[in-house]
């Protein structure tokens, strides 16, 4: 059945709507949406998109806590999928691909920075806050990208580099041309590099001080991240001010919220480490009112390289950010995983505060950048290298710039666990692109470029990713005989029933078929078996019980589940039956690696 | 490998839980709760601190204490449910405690340690004795190091003794293995060792666990099957050993445990030692330590007096034992006053020897020529003694290293009466 659809206004986007698309996208929740056949069109104007049935507005986005449901797949529109054949993937071809992302299962995904750049830092040294770089497209093209992603039910998160600009920004080019410049406290500036010298150095392979002298205005400039990358001046109202109009301007277009960079740099005290201040707080709440009150919905995430302890801050009393990222959980999967030991995770998830009902924590398991070992002891840290990063190629500042399935020797089994634990411990999981498939890395290319390489589509030219000449590729493909595109690609996954690619979209299938994984409680059990990690999620009487292998050997293992007497257990996957509990321990045996989800059911 | 019997139920689901390990940490205990802690803790330490990458699990053998000894050494477990003390460590360490079946034995805790070994693979096992309160927690690494790293099957210990401490072994034990199987090694009877994964399974599958000498002298067996069963032996300098006070029924149980065991040890390996002539040295690992000369109260009086009266009391059962010329010449040692006393080397090797063959013989009881070993080795103890009472520690090796000669030397006259004697 079709429906016709009409124009409401200038910003109002007409699409014809089926009503099954409509169920599949989720944009009539429980309804049949036969039952409804009226005038259906989708708004991207102020407030966020919506949905407008017979000229009335439907509150189908941004209903309150959507984000916990979620499932964030993570792009660089430069890597995804090239258009127009210049070599560098951009928002066109981003949108042709979204019915892709749509069949993966995620429901939202995060861009990495598309703003105009010198692309010095891969776009987090942007030099217009309110533009698309021209190789990715054009403002046009980022709305009709968005609109298309909304109308998959697909929410946008993108990045918002707050902390620091291009030093080729305007901003920054009129604070330094002189001292009296209007927009010199727009930077941090001083007039020696020894001003707060508690503060830690993050770049260390490339950065000797977080002071750069300026030779233009002769003085220093503050800078945590590479010395190209000065740091903005949150202490300057006008900065606060110009950076949410910045946001209000991404927000009236449409995105659903922010993933916000380098958090804890935002204001600096002498005599402290100039890394989660009080007043930088104050900065945040003020942008999370202006947010709720304005676009209620729209999430802030925060990116935030700290121990639990000193993350918990930033969720306030649920008035700073929505969500935030757990860094130290992820190294300790993966020394978990090849010590065969539960002890790193139990132990970095008991030291997690609980945070406030609407918060939430974002899980993942590998990202752009490097996988970072900053918040993990000494020994854990040599341990992760000498496991994970024997070649010292594969090695970047502290940590290791490697992809999921090269870090795991591209065993399936392992690669299955982790995704199995990223999509059911407390938090929404974030998959990085390409990962779906198992795509590898490029470790001879510098920086975290090898972790940026052009998504794999196929085995044709270019992996499919675009039918540009190789040599003009913004980076080359992957092509060695393991996890070149010719092995590892969408194509030949999609027509395998047992892929990655096919069991990456049953799990966020089943993860999505209970609330219970987005929004549960958690509860460890700790079966004397070390090498079993085990746990319970349970939200109002939906309890599922989740039990992983981390050993390379079968293992025998007694789970103490008295309090769950005369429940069956369902297992997940395969829906076969497993025994009642009863009042001895119960036993389960299971493969290398393996896992299991159940629910619990009394019947 | 393991027999059902030497593992519970209750500790086969403990191993279960643990899996496969890399280093199996052995304490076999009795009544320890005095002593042990200092012990654990060294072990813990040890292990954080030498490898605190390697799946280890401490195993407690239990002999049935009354003391709570057990509940201390589980307490030493890190893991993510009971680390109270906070100790930082990278990985689980389990540490888990079974009473094994039967009384007291050295033998069967070494079996059972030696059967979870086997059971959870371990490439390195290492026994730890629960009264060795000097203990640091480096000598976990000098036991297991050569081991895990360098593929020998058994390390054994030499540790920094007061110069009169061991007179057993320096004047017994050492020099007579020495002479019957080759390898110079010091402390063939030893609380603490470390042997491999697969001395430990093949030693499990030894007949002589079924025998009296598996119980009560498994460890000079275990020294002994590595030697000749041509494993990789090394010997590894630890460090000061604390002795415990002793009394004079202990050494009767000490020689039963250890002479009595190397002598059985002669009956099944007599092809193999018979053919050796000489001895060969074994590769020793760390630094060595100076012997301490701190003076030793020893009441000689009272040992010349054990010895003369031993000699003269035993001496229907030491007719049986010993030929006529040794029994003779015992007999003007015990005659001597303290000032004069000397047992020389070469009368006491063939003293031990003739034992060793009547031991074979079964000329009485095999028990009673142990006990009545006794009181002969205090009158060598006494002339040990006195021969090294002014000298330096350079000058009682010397002495030690003159009485392994001598006992090398007169190997011959123990084939001898191996053979002759009726």
């Amino acid at each position: 059945m079709s429906i016709k659809t009409k124009c409401l206004s200038r910003r109002t986007k007409v699409l014809s709507w089926t009503p099954e698309n409509l169920l599949r996208n989720g944009l009539i929740a429980g309804r049949r949406a036969d039952r409804y056949p009226h005038c259906y069109s989708i708004d991207v104007g102020a407030g966020g998109p919506a949905i407008i049935r017979d000229g009335t507005r439907l509150p189908l986005k941004r209903e309150a806590g959507w984000y916990k449901d979620a499932i964030i797949y993570q792009i660089h529109v430069r890597t995804f999928f090239d258009s127009n054949s210049d070599g560098i993937g951009d928002f066109h071809g981003l949108a042709q691909k979204l019915d892709y992302v749509q069949e993966l299962g995620v429901n939202a995904i995060w861009l990495m920075p598309f703003f105009s750049s010198p692309l010095r830092d891969d776009g987090y040294d942007i030099s217009d806050y309110k533009s698309v770089h021209p190789s990715y497209g054009t403002l046009e093209d980022f709305k009709t990208f968005l609109s298309s992603a909304h109308d998959r039910g697909i929410r946008v998160i993108i990045e918002m580099v707050a902390n620091h600009t291009s030093d080729q920004h305007p901003w920054f080019l009129e604070s330094r041309s002189s001292q009296d410049n209007p927009k010199r406290d727009w930077y941090v500036w001083s007039d020696t590099d020894t001003t707060y010298r508690g503060t830690r150095i993050i770049f260390l392979d490339t950065e000797m001080s977080n002071w750069a002298w300026d030779p233009i205005s002769k003085s220093y400039y503050w800078h945590r991240f590479f010395s190209h990358q000065p740091d903005l001046n949150y202490d300057n109202p006008a900065v606060c001010e110009e950076m949410w109009n910045v946001m209000k301007f991404w927000l009236e277009l449409g995105v659903d919220g922010f993933r916000l960079d380098a958090v804890p740099y935002l204001i600096e005290r002498e005599g402290t480490s100039c890394e989660n201040l009080p007043e930088t707080h104050e900065v945040i709440r003020e942008l999370r009112k202006k947010v709720d009150d304005q676009f209620p919905g729209a999430i802030l995430l925060a990116e935030a390289n700290q121990w639990p302890a000193d993350l918990r801050p930033y969720f306030g009393n649920g008035d700073e950010f929505h969500m935030a990222f757990h860094f130290p959980l992820m190294p300790r999967m993966f020394m978990g995983l090849r010590l065969e030991d539960r002890k790193p995770i139990t132990e970095i998830l008991q030291q997690t505060p609980e945070i406030p009902a609407t918060c939430q924590w974002c899980l993942f398991l590998r990202n752009h950048d490097e996988l970072t070992l900053e918040m993990v002891t000494d020994i854990e840290r040599d341990y992760m290298y000498d496991i994970y990063a024997s070649d010292k190629t594969m090695r970047l500042n502290l940590g290791i710039r490697r992809r999921l399935a090269p870090l795991l020797d591209n065993d399936r089994r392992r690669i299955e666990l982790m995704n199995g634990m990223l999509m059911s411990l407390p938090g929404t999981p974030i998959i990085y692109y390409g990962d779906e498939i198992g795509m590898g890395d490029n470790i001879y290319l510098g920086d975290r470029n090898g972790v940026r390489t052009p998504m794999q589509w196929s085995g044709g030219w270019n992996g499919g990713f675009s039918t540009a000449d190789p040599e003009s590729l913004y980076s080359p493909p992957i092509l060695n005989p393991v996890y070149g595109y010719q092995a590892v690609n969408v194509l030949s996954q999609k027509r395998t029933e047992h892929s990655l690619l096919s069991w990456m979209k049953h799990i966020m299938r089943i993860r999505r078929s209970s609330p219970v994984f987005g929004a549960g409680s958690i509860e460890f059990l700790y079966p004397a078996n070390h090498r079993v990690l085990a746990y319970v999620r349970q939200l109002g009487k939906e309890t599922v019980l989740v039990v992983n292998n981390l050993s390379s050997a079968a293992q025998a293992v007694e789970l103490d589940l008295r309090r769950y007497k005369g429940n069956i257990l369902i297992e997940m996957f395969g829906r076969n039956i497993f025994p009642r509990i009863g009042d001895v321990p119960y036993l389960l045996t299971m493969g290398p690696y393996q896992f299991y989800w159940f629910r619990l059911r009394r019947i | 490998m393991a027999e059902e019997t030497v593992l519970t139920d209750d500790f086969l689901r403990q191993l279960i839980n643990v899996g496969e390990v890399d280093i199996l940490v052995g304490l076999p205990t009795h009544n320890n709760a005095r002593t042990i802690e200092p012990v654990i803790r060294a072990i813990q330490a040890g292990i954080l601190k030498c490898f605190p990458r390697e799946r280890v699990v401490i195993i407690n053998a239990d002999g049935g204490s009354q003391d709570g000894t057990p509940e201390l050494v589980i307490r030493a477990s890190i893991d993510d449910v009971w680390n109270v003390s906070k100790v930082y460590a990278l990985r689980t360490l389990h540490s888990i405690s079974t009473r094994y079946a039967r009384n007291p034995e050295p033998g069967t805790a070494l079996r059972t340690i030696l059967a979870a070994a086997d059971l959870l693979r371990a490439k390195a096992c290492v026994v730890v004795s629960p009264d060795s309160t000097t203990i640091e927690p480096d000598w976990l690494q000098r036991l297991v190091r050569p081991v895990y790293n360098d593929n020998f099957d058994l390390v054994a210990p030499i540790y920094r003794r007061q110069k009169f401490e061991g007179v057993l072994m320096r004047n017994l034990l050492y020099p007579m293995t020495r002479a019957i199987y080759g390898y110079r090694v010091r402390e063939p009877y030893a609380s603490e060792f470390a042997i491999s994964g697969r001395l430990a399974t093949d030693f499990l599958t030894k007949e002589t666990w079924n025998a009296e000498w598996g119980r009560i002298g498994a460890e000079i067996c275990l020294t002994i099957t590595a030697i000749t069963g041509k494993y990789r032996v090394c010997q590894s300098f630890l460090g000061t050993k604390a002795q415990p006070a002793r009394s004079a029924s202990d050494l009767v149980a000490a020689m039963r445990r250890t002479v009595g065991a190397l002598f059985l040890s002669l009956d099944s390996n007599f092809p193999l030692w018979s053919a050796i002539a000489d001895s060969q040295p074994v590769p020793t690992l760390g630094a060595q330590s100076e012997v301490m000369l701190e003076p030793v109260r020893v009441n000689r009086k009272r040992l010349r007096e054990m010895f003369a009266t031993g000699v003269a009391q035993l001496e229907p059962v030491l007719r049986s034992i010993l030929s006529a010329s040794t029994l003779s010449e015992l007999q003007r040692i015990a005659a001597l006053e303290v000032n004069e006393f000397n047992y020389p080397a070469d009368v006491w090797a063939k003293t031990v020897f003739e034992f060793a063959a009547s031991y074979h013989k079964c000329v009485i009881s095999r028990d009673h020529i142990v006990q009545a070993l006794v009181p002969l080795y205090r009158g060598r103890t006494l002339s040990f003694l006195l021969e090294n009472r002014d000298g330096s520690g350079q000058d009682m090796e010397k002495s030690v290293e003159s009485l392994c000669g001598e006992f090398e030397r007169l190997k011959p006259y123990l084939l001898e009466v191996w053979a002759d004697r009726k």
